[in-house]
């Protein structure tokens, strides 16, 4: 096998029809989109070249600036709120608890369930009328704070935030309990013996030996927070009024209702770039 | 590995790349066969795409049996449908015909949905195929929202107008009577409000619901003239009758006359809430019918159909109406097979046409002498009669305008009943829209 692999042309044979895919289904796409964002074109006829036009009219959009606003506000939520709750869950689960496997099952059915189930569901637990939510709130007395949680402006985006939040909170938690059971049981053991806590040993042991898997798990928080799309559409639309619209919902309004293919490829160009810059620029800043 | 091993590793790997290549190419030379061979006995294929899926739509049914009785009477013209739900399937057909991958024939909604492809080039005039007779057979004016610049792209199956539906129950338990003027829904809102029953049911999630109710109020207030004008300049948005519009439009938010949850009820939801007779009122095109209509549906019978209340200071009459759309199937331009194309075309819109109106789907765009109409439910026949009285019609404004100004057009409702906006503000932003390049016959 060694004789093979270090044969070029073998190699070659190898690799090469990957390469092709990927540059197929993925860079030949962002070409184009590159391609599209320089023109005024309905998507359906021949489209007129207007050079950075479509970026110049994006940059003093306030809709479009405004939907950047919610996926960063989102990216932060996730980060500082949801990552966190995972690495409890985390760190409990790989300390050994009862039933370690069953749990590990239960938060991850989140992150195996469709999101447009998942949609469903979480809408009919903010609807109005017979919305879970508002139905407990007014059976412990709180009548007052129950509300159209996704049909107003103040509480729509922070309403649709949450179920991704609850969705993916497992995965995150699997990502780390991965981590945390790879760390050698001798550590443990060491730590055991010198009499330190179960707390003093997650923060100067566990998280600590973590750092790598923390940092994809930041890393696709971020990046997922700033594409998200799909929870979105299905609970809000982006509405009422583009209280949570995000870049690519806007993205799917501006190419499908109205037709302007140019300009939703001058939007999808700026959700690669942002996501490749933040990308290289999390890895440059945070070593580990 | 030796050299030898190594060698016949590389004759199987290059093997079995050859294999899929041959494999992935199959399909689309058994394509190319059909279309050379027309003399032998290869039947040939039509795919057929459309948004008619699901139980609960009375033409999902109607497109699949057309299709076996015509596959039985044709062998040897074989029709395939594929289809899917509503929203999917404009983002589909708008992708696949852009790429130049769209079927045979597809469904299409009319007016400006339908116009950049034909001035695209990518859908087929059928003039050559439709004849003196199967002309005569339609319902007099009703190829007018089929033909562009002149040319026939598609023919008419069955069409929809928008009607307040009230729920009859809930009016006797308020004691409200049903409006025929303004200012008697004014009074019927109060009452019902008074009861502690919703008025009006409205999904604006999905924002043109809401938009139906500016636009016929528009029209009952402005006139079918003046609005046919305004939306080919928006400019004349700008002028006190569709301000007008748009603050009875707000003096009815500021009744209550809608459900407190609209900006998060979808149009489904919408029309589940009034069949379930949660609300007294909704102003909705005839496709909701089957819901109400429905043998489970708690408001069955209860229901009738009213053409919406006229404006004692408007200019619009009771016999102008909101709707008329002419959506139906159009031809593929690079469709090898024009010919039996535009015969399928022909008949399944004739099949449909008259099915659907007996099926409750839609009001019918054929002469529909001879048909057995005693099955019909009273709210298709209530609306058919409605049409009967017709005078003019402006289809949804969605339809008319073009697509960036309908979206803009349907925020700007959304934000009026939010009361975002002015009435005064609402119109000045209209006026800065796009205007509709249609002939608005």
């Amino acid at each position: 096998m060694n004789t093979v692999l270090s044969d070029k042309k073998a190699i070659c044979f190898f690799v090469i029809p990957t390469i092709l895919i990927y540059i197929a289904v993925i860079f030949l796409p962002i070409v184009m989109s590159i391609n599209y964002s320089m023109l005024k074109w309905d998507g359906i006829g021949k489209g007129t070249f207007i050079g950075f036009g479509n970026y110049i009219e994006l940059f003093s959009d306030s809709r479009f600036l405004n939907s950047v606003v919610h996926s960063f506000l989102f990216a932060f939520v996730s980060i500082f709120i949801q990552l966190p709750i995972s690495l409890l869950f985390a760190l409990i689960l790989a300390n050994g608890v009862k039933g370690e496997k069953f749990f590990r099952t239960v938060y991850f059915i989140p992150v195996i369930m469709s999101t447009v189930v998942i949609g469903q569901l979480w809408s009919k637990i903010y609807n109005a009328d017979y919305g879970l939510l508002n139905t407990f709130l007014k059976a412990i007395g709180l009548g007052s704070l129950a509300r159209d949680w996704l049909g107003r402006e103040d509480t729509a985006l922070i309403a649709s935030f949450i179920p991704i939040l609850w969705q993916y909170v497992g995965y995150h938690m699997l990502i780390m309990y991965s981590g945390a059971k790879s760390i050698s049981a001798d550590i443990y053991e060491a730590a055991k013996i010198d009499g330190a806590s179960a707390i003093k040993t997650a923060f100067k042991i566990t998280i600590p030996l973590m750092k790598p898997v923390l940092k994809v798990s930041v890393m696709f928080s971020l990046i997922g927070s700033l594409k998200v799309f799909d929870l979105i559409y299905v609970l809000t639309k982006g509405g009422p009024f583009f209280s949570t619209e995000v870049p690519s919902t806007y993205m799917y309004t501006i190419i499908f209702d109205s037709y302007r293919y140019g300009y939703g490829s001058a939007i999808a160009v700026f959700i690669v770039v942002e996501c490749l810059v933040l990308t290289v620029l999390f890895d440059k800043l945070i070593k580990v | 590995m030796k050299r030898a091993e190594r060698k016949r590793f590389m004759l199987a790997l290059v093997a079995v790349i050859i294999m899929s290549l041959v494999f992935t190419s199959c399909s689309s030379s058994e394509d190319v066969k059909t279309e050379d061979n027309g003399e032998k006995k290869e039947p040939i294929r039509l795919t057929i795409w459309h948004q008619s899926v699901g139980d609960a739509d009375p033409t999902s049914k109607l497109i699949t049996e057309a299709i076996n009785e015509w596959n039985e009477a044709h062998p040897d013209i074989i029709v395939e449908e594929d289809g899917v739900t509503g929203e999917q399937y404009k983002t589909r057909i708008k992708t696949a015909l852009a790429a130049g991958e769209g079927p045979d024939l597809c469904y299409m909604w009319g007016g400006s949905f339908v116009q950049p492809y034909i001035e695209a080039g990518k859908l087929l005039p059928i003039d050559e195929y439709v004849d003196d007779t199967v002309l005569s057979k339609l319902i007099e004016g009703t190829i007018n929202g089929c033909t562009y610049n002149g040319k026939i792209y598609s023919l008419p199956m069955y069409t929809f107008i928008a009607s307040l539906y009230c729920n009859t129950e809930l009016f006797e338990k308020a004691g409200a009577k049903i409006p025929s003027t303004y200012d008697e829904l004014v009074d019927a809102v109060k009452k019902l409000r008074a009861a502690g029953i919703t008025p009006v049911v409205l999904g604006e999630k999905d924002r043109w619901p809401g938009m139906y109710w500016y636009d016929i109020m528009a029209m009952r207030q402005a006139g079918s003239d003046e609005t046919k004008a305004a939306l080919k300049d928006p400019s004349k948005f700008n002028s006190p009758d569709f301000i007008e519009a748009a603050r009875k439009l707000q003096e009815l938010v500021d009744l209550g006359a809608f459900n407190e949850n609209m900006f998060s009820m979808s149009f489904d939801e919408m029309v589940t809430a009034f069949a379930n007779g949660e609300a007294a009122m909704i102003y909705q095109g005839n496709w909701i019918q089957a819901a109400v209509e429905d043998p489970e549906s708690p408001t069955k019978g209860k229901v009738v159909a009213k053409p919406f209340p006229v404006f004692t200071d408007g200019k619009g009459t009771v016999t102008e109406f909101y709707g008329g759309a002419v959506d139906g199937f159009y031809i593929n331009a690079t469709t090898p097979h024009p010919k039996e194309a535009a015969e399928f075309l022909i008949f399944l819109s004739e099949k449909l046409g008259k099915g659907g109106y007996l099926a409750g789907a839609g009001l019918p765009c054929w002469n529909t002498e001879g048909l057995d109409t005693s099955n019909l439910n009273p709210l298709t026949v209530q609306t058919a009669d409605l049409m009967k009285t017709a005078t003019s019609f402006i289809t949804w404004w969605d339809n008319i305008l073009p697509a960036e100004a309908s979206e803009i057009h349907k925020n700007l409702v959304a934000e009026l009943l939010a009361k975002k906006l002015t009435p005064e503000e609402f119109c000045q932003q209209m006026s800065q829209v796009e205007g509709s390049t249609l002939p608005l016959n």
